[in-house]
Order: C-alpha cells, then structure tokens, then sequence
C-alpha cells in the first residue's frame, strides 16, 4: 500500500458520442508532484481532464479511477469538487445574472455542508474572499461582477485560479490554463498556482505549449497521443518535444 | 372577463406600474402622449391560469415603453399574453423583454405584435420571448409579429425556447455547488435581466425573493 498516492488511473477507456477518445489511459499522482501532459490536438487531454471532473457527456468504457482510495467514478461532479479535485477549465463559462461573491459562497458553503461543517460566516468569508483575490491580483470590485461575464481571457483564467484558491483542492487539474494569455496574465497564474503548492497536494498540468512550464516547473511530464499515454519522463522532455516535436515521441 | 381599461400617460409623464396577475384575464389600453414614458413590469406566480392583453399606442412623439415580465409555470399552469405594440407617430421607443419558465404539462402563450404605422420613422421597437421549458408534456406557443409599413425604422425581435444549459451546470457541479442548487442559480440568471426592471421601493426585495422561493421549491 502506497500512502503517497492522490490518483491512480489504470486503463482508462472514455468516449463521446460513440466515439472513443481514451483508449486506455494509466497514470499515478502521488502528493507533492506537479505532473505535465503535453500532445498534440486531438490527442485527449481535455477529454482526461473532464472524464475526471465527472462531465456528463463523457462515458466510461473501460478501466478504473481511484482518488484517495475512493472509487472516482462512481462520484458526481460535486462529490469529487467536496472530495478535493478542481478542474480549471480552459473555457470557463459564463453564468449571467450570478456575481462572483454568491457563486463562489455557494460553492465554498455547499462543500462545507457536505463534510458536515458550519458555513462560514460573512465576516471570515469576505475575509477569505479578499486574502484570495489578492493571490491572483484581482481588484476587490471583482467580486461585485457576474460570473465571467465580459472577462478578457486573463480574467476569466485569473478567477479560476482564485476559486481553486478559494476551495482549496487537494489535486488541481489545470486545463490549457495558459491559452489566450499574455505574459503578465501567464506570470500572474503560475504564481498564484506555485503558491498553492503543498507537500500534500497535487497538480496536473495540460499544456500545448512549453511557456506556462518556464514558470510552473514540473516533476513529471507525460506525451498523450491518440488516447494513450505514450512516454513518461523528468522535465528534460519538454525540450525534447520543443526540438523535434511530437511524431519522434512515443 | 373584466372590462378593458383605458390609462392615457400624458404628455412628458412618467407612468411605472407593477402586475402580478390573480387568475383571469386583465385587459390594458395605455396611450402614451407626446414625450410620455411608461415601465410595466408583469410577474406571473404558479398556482392560476392568467391571460393579458396588451395594447399600448405610441401616440405621440418620442414617446417610450419599456414592458418586461416573467412567468412561473411548474405545474398545470396556463399563461396567455398577447400584446399590441402600436408605434404611430415618429420617434418613439418600445421594448419588451418576457421570460419564463415552464414545466410539468403548464403551457404558455405569447403573441407579440409590434405596428409600425407608416409614417412612424425613427421608430425603436425590440421585442425579446425566452423561455425555459423544463419537461416534455410542457408547451411553449411563441408568436412574434412585425409588421412595418414605414422606412428609417429600427425594429428587432428574438424568440428562444431552450433547455438548461449544459455547460452552466457542470461548471457549477465541478465547484461543488450540487445539481439542484445550480438548477436554481440557472434559472435565477436567466430571469435576473427581468428582475432587475423591477421598480426600486419597498416591495422590491420581498419580490425578489418570492421569486427565488418559487424557483427553489416549485420547480
């Protein structure tokens, strides 16, 4: 028995319309690592990354999940948000008529009550609240603004990173949070996910491109190509893939 | 039936009413003036079949109004409102924003018809219906009509009837936030535009939260 091990995927099997786009995925996240999966378009990774938060659109088809000993699978979307996993996604959406504050309130206070805690006072949340904001340099006026709405692409990432921040998960997958960014809204995210890093925490990293690694600096990188990862290796991968690109890989 | 009543704003006054029907039909003839303005928020509840008819004449010139409404049907509920927008003289602005929800075997029924008389240039007329139908048995009939007859004119209608958004809810899900609880922040997002024309005042907070109470345990 392995203490040290978040998530452990083996042979999983995913597909969308009837299409299948994992066709037999593996890997092994122990607490403290930041894993990076790099590949080409089309390769899964979004698809990875959402079969893991639970999306309804996606079917199973084969294999298993286990997070923190707990079958991943059988859970709801919710239920793996109360459990500690956090999906960035790489479009976030917008939900109009919904501020900031009240959303992420509910959210916060609904994972309190599923583990049978007392919600947070208004006082400790908009405490909370602003000490987050701060992290990812966002303007306490934010939080006034309906959720997403009107967000240049550096906002709309930067308020993911604070709900992480706000919910405080124990494995963040962070998906194509680098696309769309300039370089100050790119440097802005990766420090705020570098400080959220714990010993007891973990993160995967889904990039296309090598530059969000310039400043999030991971201990395993791994190449999916069509649904199957294909190599796995220390960071010195990345500038292999840099060089000569995915086709030699794998 | 009750009879129609007639309610002229007068020349450069500003009339705002609020409607929250009791079952039955209420028939409404308004005549706005020269430079008259009027707001009419309508707020339909579960429990009654209601019908309104609307007629509203841009009388006189740069005149404006502004209807907007929602309507509740979880259950077995009929809601019926035709309105006639009448833009006959130049320079006038209307618009109409009506947005429900409907579920259960309820239905609604809404026909919009905005006149622009021939002479009535510089005329603004948007006309929004956006429903959400929530079960199968539920029906929505939404009938705009545009009719024309002068030029220099800007003039726009848009009808949607959908389900609740796909995305929406699994973004809410993966922060944690449980099915249901995101079933009412979506419902509450897509009324909040007609919410907010509710008329500030002392009945506004007590409306809003009617309005939450209804979505949180009727639908």
């Amino acid at each position: 028995m392995d203490n040290d091990i978040l998530l452990k995927i083996e042979g999983l099997r995913a597909s969308v319309e009837d299409k299948e786009i994992l066709k037999g995925v593996d890997l092994t996240v122990r607490k403290g690592e930041v894993h990076v999966i790099m590949g080409p378009n089309g390769a899964g990774k979004s698809t990875l990354s959402s079969v893991l938060a639970g999306k309804p659109q996606y079917t199973v088809t084969g294999g298993k999940v286990a997070f923190l000993g707990r079958d991943l699978l059988a859970m709801s979307p919710e239920e793996r948000s109360w459990a500690g996993i956090f999906l960035s996604f790489q479009y976030p959406v917008e939900i109009p008529g919904v501020t900031i504050t009240n959303f992420i309130r509910t959210a916060v206070n609904s994972k309190r009550k599923a583990l049978g805690e007392e919600a947070l006072s208004a006082a400790a949340f908009l405490k909370l609240m602003k000490e987050k904001m701060a992290l990812v340099q966002m303007k306490p006026e934010f939080s006034k603004r309906e959720v997403n709405v009107g967000f240049s692409g550096g906002e709309k990432k930067r308020n993911e990173i604070f709900q992480m921040a706000m919910l405080d998960p124990v494995l963040s997958i962070l998906d194509e949070t680098d696309s769309g960014l300039d370089v100050d809204a790119l440097r802005i995210v990766a420090e705020g996910v570098n400080t959220l890093r714990t010993p007891e925490k973990a993160a995967i990293v889904i990039t296309h491109y090598q530059r969000l690694l310039d400043y999030i600096v991971p201990d395993i990188v791994h190449v999916l190509k069509d649904g199957r990862i294909v190599e796995t290796a220390g960071k010195e991968l990345v500038a292999r893939i840099e060089a000569e690109g995915y086709d030699s890989i794998g | 039936m009750s009879d129609k009543e007639i309610f002229t704003v007068r020349q450069g006054t500003d009339h705002k009413e609020l409607l929250i029907p009791e079952g039955g039909r209420i028939r409404k003839h308004l005549i706005l003036e020269e430079g008259a303005s009027a707001t009419i928020v309508l707020l339909a509840f579960p429990g009654m079949d209601c019908g309104m008819d609307f007629r509203v004449e841009l009388a006189g010139q740069g005149a404006s109004c502004r209807l907007s409404g929602l309507y509740l049907c979880p259950a077995a509920e009929t809601f019926d409102l035709a309105i006639n927008m009448l833009h006959n003289v130049p320079g006038c602005r209307s618009h109409q924003m009506f947005k429900g929800i409907v579920s259960g075997t309820a239905k609604a029924i809404f026909s919009g018809r905005i006149v622009v008389a021939p002479d009535a240039c510089k005329t603004e007329a948007y006309q929004e219906n956006h429903s959400l139908l929530l079960s199968d048995s539920a029906k929505v009939d939404t009938m705009p009509q545009l009719e024309i007859y002068a030029d220099d004119v800007k003039c726009s209608h848009g009808a949607a009837i959908g389900k609740l958004d796909e995305e929406e809810q699994f973004y809410m899900r993966s922060r944690g936030i449980p099915e249901q609880e995101a079933k009412v922040l979506q419902m509450l997002s897509f009324l909040s535009p007609v919410m907010d024309m509710i008329p500030e005042g002392s009945t506004k907070d007590s409306l809003v939260s009617r309005i939450e109470q209804t979505i949180r345990y009727s639908f």
